[in-house]
């Protein structure tokens, strides 16, 4: 009874440690696909974030709950190289979380501004006409 | 969804986020850089190129490079580009000519001093002369009408020659905004390739040659080849304007006819084989088609002239003398040089026998101006044909300078969609991107907060 109870915290465990992996696989994405300006990509690698992130809170709740909940989580039978894999993935993940939020602000500080940019134009510039017209029609408000 | 083991481990990833602050600040600046232009003429579109930056190796860990922002690269579609120049110098040459038909059309309306009224006039007075044949008064009307009909042909070739003179005013004006352009052509020319060997865009360079190419074509039909050291850009036959950042300066003499003739860099007369653009249209109209309508005037004048004199020879004047010539014309230029070579109006030759009062051979004067010429038609059908001929051109070049109008129109709005920026579509990326970011922004917070679960869960 105790060997399953371990052997089902360690397959969570396990599936917690891959979803930090993953999650760090689709930060990495997502940095791409906002240098390469490729929209679909990124919110595709926003979407699985959304998944991964819930997923993983969920798990974290779950392995996380109290000594009487989890009579087993400091017992020897707990997989100590498992916990220092995660500890090290957690570590690494923050670390890369934190450049993830430094492009994030960037990039919408750059994009608030060119947003900005745009509604200057609105009201300066004059309608075109000719050829290029099916282009600017300035009928879009932020 | 890739497994651990395909990613290399979570630090393969820890080096992109300078790199990729740097790279999307570029591609950022790109995006608004385009949006700034949008309606700047001859403004090309710049996309951001992006290449994966070296892998290093830690250990046995091969560690990614991330991404690097390597250059912007100008949305251009050479081809389109080629035909639009194209088209640009067809329709400048049509318009050209257009323009300088539609001025010779006006010698050749109707005014009342046209040379269509002036035979009706002297045509209607020769019928005066044979009801009063001894009447002084007619006589000297049928002599003024005579006049004015040489007048009226000397207007219209006088017409003609200041339209072929304005054509070669223009031709050595053209010349000169050619050599001004691919002086300027050159030198960017120049900065590009100097710009390329530092590993710059040029985008913006090469967006004020292509303006500056566009402006050539207009002015001569060129062809343009895209070199290693920049554009090579020629005459039609071939005559070389710009070579890299040389640029080689046309000219223009004089020539024994009197016209400004085109020389290429090394003295070669090229006039006869330039084509194309507003130099390409003058010289067609300076040297082919007011060339043509002279020609065809002089020989009206010429031919008119010697049947009217003939008729005249063939009676005799008020005094019983033989009829002498009563028109004038040079052996060249009959039509600007034609008059009236008598100015008394008893020598007319209206008697057919000599004797007064007869009017006989009034009838033969004006069987002249209905009778076929050597050209197989009458002076008033070989004059309408000429009319016609000159109407018919006007109308051609006005029709085709629409029709090249219009594929020039669709040449240039899918130039527009290719070059071109649209802003609807950077509006709609910008809220969308957003709206990404505010998501992107909540999963940093539940990354950040899940450290902490993470080391109460396994601590």
């Amino acid at each position: 009874m105790i060997e399953t109870v371990v052997q089902e915290r360690n397959r969570k465990l396990e599936e917690y440690l891959q979803l930090l992996g993953l999650m760090a696989f689709e930060l990495d994405r997502a940095m791409r696909a906002i240098v390469q300006n490729s929209l679909t990509a990124l919110e595709d690698s926003v979407a699985n974030q959304q998944a991964f992130s819930s997923r993983l809170e969920e798990l974290a709740q779950d392995l996380g709950r109290s000594p009487q909940d989890r009579p087993l989580a400091s017992s020897p039978l707990t997989d100590s190289e498992l916990k220092a894999q995660i500890f090290s993935a957690s570590s690494s993940l923050q670390e890369l979380n934190r450049r993830y939020s430094a492009l994030i602000k960037h990039s919408s500080h750059s994009v608030a501004l060119m947003v900005s940019l745009f509604s200057s134009f609105q009201g300066q510039m004059q309608e075109d006409s000719g050829p290029r017209l099916s282009k600017h029609t300035w009928s879009c408000q932020i | 969804m890739p497994d651990l083991a395909s990613m290399g481990g979570l630090n393969t990833s820890l080096l992109i986020g300078t790199q990729a602050l740097e790279a999307a600040q570029g591609a950022l600046t790109a995006t608004s850089n385009n949006i700034a232009n949008s309606n700047t003429p001859g403004y090309t579109r710049e996309i951001p190129q992006f290449a994966e930056s070296e892998q290093s190796q830690s250990g046995n860990e091969i560690i990614g490079g991330g991404v690097s922002l390597t250059g912007l690269q100008s949305v251009r579609d050479e081809l389109l580009n080629l035909q639009i120049q194209s088209q640009t110098s067809l329709q400048s040459s049509v318009d050209t000519q257009s323009s300088s038909l539609q001025q010779i059309q006006t010698y050749f309306s109707s005014t009342g001093t046209d040379i269509a009224s002036a035979l009706s006039a002297f045509s209607s007075d020769l019928t005066q002369l044979s009801a009063s044949p001894s009447s002084s008064a007619v006589q000297q009307e049928v002599l003024s009408s005579g006049q004015n009909l040489a007048n009226a042909f000397n207007n219209t070739a006088s017409g003609l020659t200041s339209a072929q003179s304005s054509a070669d005013t223009q031709v050595t004006q053209t010349v000169s905004q050619i050599n001004s352009l691919t002086t300027q052509i050159a030198q960017l020319n120049g900065q590009i390739s100097q710009l390329t060997a530092d590993g710059q865009s040029g985008g913006t360079v090469q967006d004020q040659r292509d303006e500056l190419v566009q402006q050539l074509s207009q002015l001569t039909g060129i062809s343009v080849m895209q070199g290693s050291d920049g554009e090579t850009i020629t005459t039609g036959n071939g005559t070389p304007l710009v070579m890299g950042d040389s640029s080689y300066s046309l000219q223009t003499t004089t020539g024994s006819d009197g016209m400004q003739h085109v020389l290429d860099s090394n003295g070669n007369d090229i006039t006869s084989s330039i084509q194309g653009g507003q130099l390409g249209g003058a010289i067609q109209i300076r040297d082919q088609v007011i060339p043509g309508y002279l020609a065809q005037l002089n020989t009206l004048a010429s031919q008119f002239a010697a049947s009217f004199n003939a008729a005249q020879a063939e009676g005799f004047d008020s005094n019983g003398n033989a009829g002498q010539n009563f028109f004038s014309v040079p052996a060249t230029g009959a039509a600007a040089g034609m008059s009236v070579a008598i100015s008394d109006p008893s020598l007319i030759a209206i008697s057919s026998d000599g004797s007064a009062g007869s009017n006989g051979n009034v009838a033969n004067l004006s069987a002249s101006l209905t009778s076929a010429l050597p050209s197989g038609q009458t002076v008033s059908q070989a004059y309408a044909n000429l009319v016609d001929q000159v109407g018919t051109a006007a109308s051609d070049a006005s029709t085709q300078s629409t029709a090249i109008g219009q594929n020039l129109l669709q040449l240039t709005n899918q130039q527009s969609s290719v070059s071109g920026v649209s802003i609807d579509e950077e509006t709609t990326n910008l809220i969308r991107f957003q709206t990404a970011y505010e998501a992107a922004a909540r999963i940093v917070s539940t990354i950040q907060q899940l450290n902490t679960d993470t080391i109460n869960m396994i601590s």
